[in-house]
């Protein structure tokens, strides 16, 4: 059974001129971590709004666990969803301590009970000793795992995780979503995980949904998304990849750097674009110039370099340290990719032949 | 027709529970009684009744209310800011210690100070025109406190602070980085304060002078006492005196109206009005140097905190001594008719703390509905409420004295109408209160609170009240303060034997008993003193 069933899931809100989420369709299989990535005013908090029952859809309907949560007639309360929610700001209660905040969704069950299973929570977040604490006691790498222990303790359906560590340092943010992906992993957690931050949903979801202006781009695993991108848009934000203009050809795909050998489904002479990653590019020195050197910026492991071709289009490539190129060289680009380019026909990934 | 659909419509939002918007439409239509029901009376107070009043009052009335109004809120406005400039934006010896001194004299009722200040000056047998005579063996011309001067000048020395406390807060929460923008941009200080600071300032101030303004037409002591008819005080003589309730009706609507239009200037400029800018970037701005202007600065500020703090507390205080070593004045204090000076605290107390609770409780569905499902029903809800501002006490006391007397005859004569007078005219400030408080309160809070199984009303009570509780308690002080202070609907509504701190001040003071009246008005003072203390600690200014 499907953990969450999103079908058509549309909202516009009164004040807002364009649709916030606008036909919207997903499902999660249990024990799965689903991130919702795009940039802002995408969509994806207003879907993770609608789930957790903070919000109405105009239409569709929405499913937890088979049970049918919202449709057209019906609407079941936040507080009646079993799901767990962490809030981009914790929203720790400043007035309750660290142990009265875990146990305050265990409302209901016996006293001893819910004592016990406020002390296995803190535990696993590794916060046993902070139990008598108020909020404000705390560093913020702590009221995040607070926030998520409070989340998981009535046992929820469904965890949702609207932007979580953007309160954090950069720093401090590779450490606690190492340790929440684990956490929400050795509870076998479902979990719907909202960010703006590509590294951050590649690393945290087992499967990703890609929006933008309220639509869903595209869904699948990170591998997918990143590889094999199905439009335009995903490729630009996932991937940070430049986009070449090119031609179909009987024997590929004409470019201003030659001629890319793949064959694609739509008819000759039609225009695309091809997607190069600084991976996927190199230069070298040559009597044939096609490109010149405009910067050079260190990226630790490598730098990376940025070049425009003859007809004013830019790529990038990145380049390993022992050569050092001064912007102002003339090169000559070409295309290094040894796997298949992803191929955009007005947006749109092409399908190879 | 289709634009009250609109009006009416509720947005799509999860939970815009019905509860709580019939809560906040009784809430409403309560503190829509006095309005209606005066707007009501007025119109139909008869024909022949205007002509008279249009022939013989209301003109004289309206020139002599808008022009003290009009006064005192230039005065009020230009004492404040400049006050708030002192000492929040320059190197003013002592400005820490003036900062309490200046916000200090909110804690005394106009009428107060109006007294003192009316026995010190009197133009016949007052302190210092006897002092003057005896000294230079014949009378010396002074300034007379009556009339429109007289009641221009001590109502701005007691209402300037309103407009201090709101600027002040504004000269401090304004980001030092603006005006060190505007620097950038070739403007030296004083220009910066001119082209800069002050302006960015102007929708709070502006909002604070209007504040003064309703003040002002809702004042009676002071007015009467320094013999100045206004509206506020004719409706007190028509109501008191001569029992003409269809005149008294129709000086009330005018009033009210004058009231109504100076409110709805001030709502609007509330929403502009940001008094607090500060985030994590925030830096306080650099002071100024005073340089040579610094003796005359300090003068300045030592004669506005003499006038309205110094010379009233000692002057009590001083009056208070000679009451309580004299037994023969001692004893009439203590017990006049079947009355104690124990009853008039604790009536002062009870009704006012009272008053304070009803008003908090009443303001809550008011507040969650404007804040938390904002809609253009919700915003018209609360504005409306905050109507209290525009309806000056006599008014209050009037519309409840003949509705009480037509519709629920077992109220009067009971303390309960007087508590009701109070909730009636002190519930906008409740109202703000709560609405403040409830927009720090991020809506999370609300939203982990459904999301771990609590509902609506559940979460009211177990997080969104254990958390705004300060703010709350300082929109009840508010209120309990005022009430304590408040005089002309208690003169008229009180029962026989209810008389309060406040009536028994005035009516000791208007026998000419200063002496005698001295220990309550001090004691009235310090009682105000102390919610103020707790009021103003909340603020950035005063920590």
């Amino acid at each position: 059974m499907n953990a969450l069933e999103l079908r058509n899931i549309s909202k516009k809100f009164t004040s807002a001129k364009t649709t916030a989420v606008n036909d919207v369709s997903l499902t999660l299989r249990t024990g799965e971590i689903l991130a919702l990535v795009g940039p802002s005013g995408c969509g994806k908090t207003t879907t993770l709004r609608l789930i957790a029952g903070l919000e109405r859809p105009d239409s569709g309907s929405i499913n937890i666990k088979g049970q049918l949560v919202v449709d057209d007639g019906h609407f079941t309360p936040p507080e009646k969803r079993g799901v767990g929610m962490v809030f981009q700001d914790h929203a720790l209660f400043p007035h309750l301590t660290v142990f009265e905040n875990v146990k305050f969704g265990l409302k209901g069950q016996p006293a001893a009970k819910a004592r016990e299973t406020t002390y296995g929570m803190l535990k696993l977040v590794g916060l046993e000793n902070f139990g008598e604490r108020y909020p404000h006691q705390l560093s913020g790498g702590e009221r995040q795992r607070v926030a998520l222990a409070r989340a998981l303790a009535p046992h929820p359906v469904l965890v949702l995780m609207d932007e979580p560590f953007s309160s954090l340092d950069a720093d401090l943010r590779h450490e606690v979503r190492e340790q929440v992906r684990g956490i929400l992993k050795a509870m076998k957690a479902t979990a719907v995980f909202v960010t703006h931050d590509q590294e951050e949903a590649l690393y945290m979801g087992d499967r990703l949904a890609v929006f933008q202006n309220g639509h869903l781009e595209q869904v699948g695993l990170p591998e997918e998304i990143f590889h094999e991108s199905a439009t335009r848009f995903v490729a630009e934000f996932m991937g940070d990849s430049d986009f070449l203009p090119g031609t179909v050809q009987n024997n590929g795909i004409q470019t201003e750097l030659g001629l890319i050998p793949q064959k694609l489904n739509i008819p000759e002479n039609s225009s695309v674009e091809i997607a190069l990653r600084a991976d996927d590019v190199d230069f070298d020195q040559s009597d044939h110039p096609n490109a010149l050197v405009l910067a050079r910026f260190f990226r630790g492991a490598h730098y990376q370099y940025r070049l425009r071709l003859t007809s004013g289009n830019l790529v990038h490539a990145f380049k390993s340290h022992t050569q050092l190129i001064p912007p102002g060289t003339s090169v000559r680009a070409f295309i290094s990719a040894e796997h298949q380019v992803t191929i955009f026909h007005n947006g749109l990934a092409v399908e190879a032949r | 027709m289709q634009r009250w659909k609109n009006f009416l419509q509720i947005p799509k939002r999860i939970n815009i529970s019905p509860r709580l918007l019939l809560a906040a439409g009784l809430v409403a239509l309560f503190v829509a009684i006095p309005l209606v029901y005066i707007f009501f009376r007025a119109f139909t107070g008869g024909a022949d009744v205007w002509i008279r009043l249009l022939q013989t009052r209301i003109l004289k009335l309206l020139a002599n209310t808008l022009l003290l109004t009009a006064a005192v809120t230039c005065g009020a406005t230009f004492v404040g800011v400049s006050m708030a400039f002192l000492t929040e934006r320059t190197n003013l010896p002592g400005r820490h210690l003036f900062r309490w001194m200046l916000a200090l004299p909110l804690a005394i009722p106009a009428y107060i100070g109006g007294i003192v200040h009316l026995t010190l000056l009197r133009p016949r047998g007052g302190v210092i025109p006897q002092l003057l005579e005896n000294w230079f063996g014949q009378p010396v011309p002074t300034p007379s406190p009556l009339g429109f001067w007289g009641a221009a000048f001590i109502l701005t020395l007691f209402t300037y602070p309103y407009v201090y406390l709101l600027s002040g807060a504004a000269f401090r929460s304004l980001n030092a980085s603006l005006e060190e923008a505007a620097r950038t941009f070739g403007r030296n200080n004083w220009r910066t304060i001119w082209e800069v600071t002050l302006p960015a300032l102007r929708p709070g101030l502006t909002a604070g002078a209007l504040l003064v303004a309703l003040d002002i037409l809702s004042e009676y002591g002071t007015v009467a006492l320094l013999r100045y008819e206004t509206f506020s005080s004719a409706i007190f003589v028509q109501l008191s005196g001569r029992y003409d309730r269809s005149a008294a009706s129709i000086l009330s609507g005018i009033l009210i109206t004058i009231a109504i239009i100076i409110l709805w200037g001030e709502l609007r400029l509330q929403g502009q009005a940001r008094y607090t800018q500060m985030d994590s970037q925030w830096r306080p701005a650099s002071l100024l140097p005073l340089n040579r202007w610094k003796i005359p600065a300090l003068l300045l500020v030592l004669l506005v905190v003499s006038a309205s703090l110094l010379v009233p507390v000692f002057v009590l205080g001083y009056w208070s001594l000679t009451a309580l070593l004299d037994p023969e004045t001692l004893s009439s204090i203590m017990r006049s008719g079947s009355q104690t000076f124990g009853d008039y605290i604790w009536h002062s107390l009870w009704s006012s703390a009272l008053a304070a609770l009803i008003a908090v409780v009443l303001s809550l569905p008011v507040a969650l509905l404007s804040v938390r499902y904002p809609s253009k029903l919700s915003k018209a809800i609360s504005r409306f409420t905050q109507i209290g501002y525009a309806i000056p006490g006599v008014v209050v006391a009037l519309s409840l004295v003949l509705l009480v007397n037509q519709f629920l005859p077992f109220l009067y004569a009971t303390p309960l109408i007087v508590v009701m007078a109070y909730v009636l005219r002190h519930m906008p400030q409740a109202i703000r209160a709560s609405e403040s408080a409830l927009n720090q309160l991020s809506p999370s809070m609300e939203e982990a609170s459904r999301t771990l199984g609590r509902t609506s009303l559940q979460t009211i009570f177990q997080v969104i009240l254990p958390l705004i509780l300060p703010g709350l308690m300082a929109g009840a002080s508010l209120v309990f303060l005022t009430s304590l202070k408040e005089l002309p609907a208690t003169l008229l509504l009180r029962p026989a034997g209810f008389d309060t701190l406040a009536v028994r001040v005035w009516i000791w003071a208007a026998e000419g008993f200063y002496i005698q009246a001295a220990p309550a008005a001090l004691l009235l003072v310090l009682a105000s003193a102390l919610p103020l203390y707790f009021l103003l600690r909340r603020e950035q200014i005063f920590k």
